[in-house]
C-alpha cells in the first residue's frame, strides 16, 4: 500500500510541478494522471499496491468532495433564488448528454458489433 | 453550572482541532453508504448527498462558521487530488475496449461532452440564472475532483461545481435506463458509455450494479471526459464569454 501511495504522490507532485511551469491552464492532478497513465503503458504492468490503492481511492471516492460540498451552507439564498434554471438545466442537460453520446455511437458502429 | 462549563470547555477544545471536523465528516458517510446499502443501493438514497446534507445541518444547529469546519476537514479534501492521480489505473484497464473501438468512443465523448455544456449553460442562461450558477455548469459532468480542478482554472465556484456535478450524478444514474431504452440500445457497451460521459462516478457504479461490461466502458468514458475536459473546457469557456 505504501509503495502505491508513494507512486500516487510522485506523480501528483510531477503534475503540480509541470502545472506551475509548463502548463498553467491544466489541474496539476490531471497531469499527474495522463503522467501515471503514460508511465503504466510504457511498463505495461500495474503493481499490486498501486491497484490497492486506486481501487480504495474509487470505492470511496463520494466521501473526498464532501468537505467542499458543505459550502453549499454558503450559498443557500443563491440556490433558492436560482432553482428553477438550476434544476431544469441540470436534468435537460443530462438528459440530452446520454441521447446524444448513445446516438453517435449507434450511428457510427456497424450492426455487427452490436452484440457482444 | 460547572459541569455546564467544562462541557462548553470540552466543546471549544474540540471545535478548535480537526478532530471535530473529520469525525462529522466520516460519521456522516458512513451514516450515507449504511442508507445507501439499506436501500439496495437506490441512486436515489447517494450516500454523498446524504453526508453533506447531514454535516452542512449540523454545523448550523451548532453554529460552526463554514471556514472553521473546512479547516478540519481539509485533510479529506486534500486527498482529492491523489485520488484524481489514481483515476489512470480505471483508465489503464480500459485501454483495450478504448483502442478495439477508438473512432467512435471518441466521437461519442465530444458529441456528448459539447451537448452536456451546451445545454446545460444555454438553459440556465435563457432561465435568467446568475453568472456564478451558469460558470459551475461548464464542468457538470466531469468526475467531481477533475470539475473542481476546472473550476479554479475558470474562475467559477468549486463549492457549486461539486454540487451541481453531484446533482447530475444522482439524475443520471436514475434517468440513464429510461433514456437508453427509449433509443433502442441494446450493447452493453453501448449502454455503459453514455453513462459515463454523462453521469461520472455515480453513473459507473451504476452501471457496475447492472453489467460489468457496461461498467467497464462507463468507467473509461468517465476517465476519457475527464483528461479531454480539463484541456477542453477552459478553452470553451474563455470563447463564450470574451
Amino acid at each position: 500500500m505504501i509503495l502505491g501511495l508513494v507512486q500516487i504522490l510522485f506523480f501528483q507532485s510531477l503534475g503540480e510541478l509541470v502545472s506551475k511551469f509548463v502548463f498553467p491552464s491544466l489541474p496539476g492532478p490531471v497531469i499527474g494522471l495522463v503522467l501515471l497513465l503514460i508511465w503504466l503503458v510504457v511498463n505495461k504492468n500495474i503493481s499490486e499496491s498501486l491497484a490497492f490503492v486506486a481501487d480504495g481511492f474509487s470505492k470511496y471516492l463520494g466521501i473526498l468532495f464532501v468537505p467542499a460540498a458543505v459550502g453549499v451552507v454558503l450559498f443557500l439564498p443563491q440556490l433558492k433564488a436560482n432553482a428553477v434554471p438550476i434544476v431544469g438545466a441540470l436534468v435537460v442537460s443530462v438528459v440530452l448528454t446520454i441521447a446524444s453520446s448513445a446516438l453517435v455511437l449507434k450511428l457510427l458502429t456497424k450492426k455487427t458489433d452490436t452484440h457482444e | 453550572m460547572n459541569e455546564k462549563n467544562s462541557i462548553v470547555e470540552i466543546w471549544v477544545y474540540l471545535s478548535g482541532s480537526p478532530l471535530l471536523a473529520l469525525f462529522i465528516t466520516l460519521a456522516a458517510f458512513q451514516v450515507g453508504l449504511f442508507v445507501y446499502q439499506k436501500s439496495k443501493q437506490s441512486p436515489l438514497a447517494n450516500p454523498v448527498a446524504i453526508a453533506v446534507i447531514l454535516v452542512a445541518t449540523f454545523i448550523q444547529v451548532i453554529d460552526m462558521p463554514y471556514a472553521t469546519y473546512f479547516e478540519g476537514a481539509q485533510f479529506i479534501h486534500f486527498l482529492l487530488g491523489s485520488a484524481t492521480v489514481s483515476l489512470a489505473i480505471p483508465i489503464y484497464r480500459g485501454l483495450d475496449s478504448l483502442k478495439k473501438r477508438s473512432f467512435p468512443l471518441f466521437v461519442s465523448l465530444l458529441a456528448g461532452g459539447g451537448a452536456s455544456i451546451l445545454s446545460a449553460v444555454g438553459i440556465a442562461t435563457l432561465l435568467g440564472a446568475d453568472k456564478t450558477i451558469i460558470g459551475a455548469m461548464y464542468s457538470k459532468s466531469v468526475t467531481a475532483p477533475i470539475a473542481m480542478g476546472i473550476a479554479e482554472r475558470i474562475g467559477a465556484s468549486p463549492t457549486l461545481t461539486a454540487i451541481f456535478a453531484v446533482a447530475t450524478g444522482v439524475l443520471g444514474a436514475i434517468l440513464a435506463p429510461f433514456v437508453l431504452n427509449a433509443l433502442g440500445m441494446k450493447a452493453w457497451w453501448q449502454r455503459g458509455f453514455p453513462i459515463g460521459v454523462a453521469a461520472h462516478g455515480l453513473g459507473t457504479s451504476r452501471a457496475f450494479s447492472i453489467n460489468h461490461e457496461a461498467g467497464a466502458y462507463a468507467s473509461l468514458a468517465m476517465g476519457m471526459h475527464g483528461i479531454v475536459g480539463a484541456i477542453a473546457i477552459p478553452v470553451l469557456f474563455h470563447f463564450f464569454n470574451s
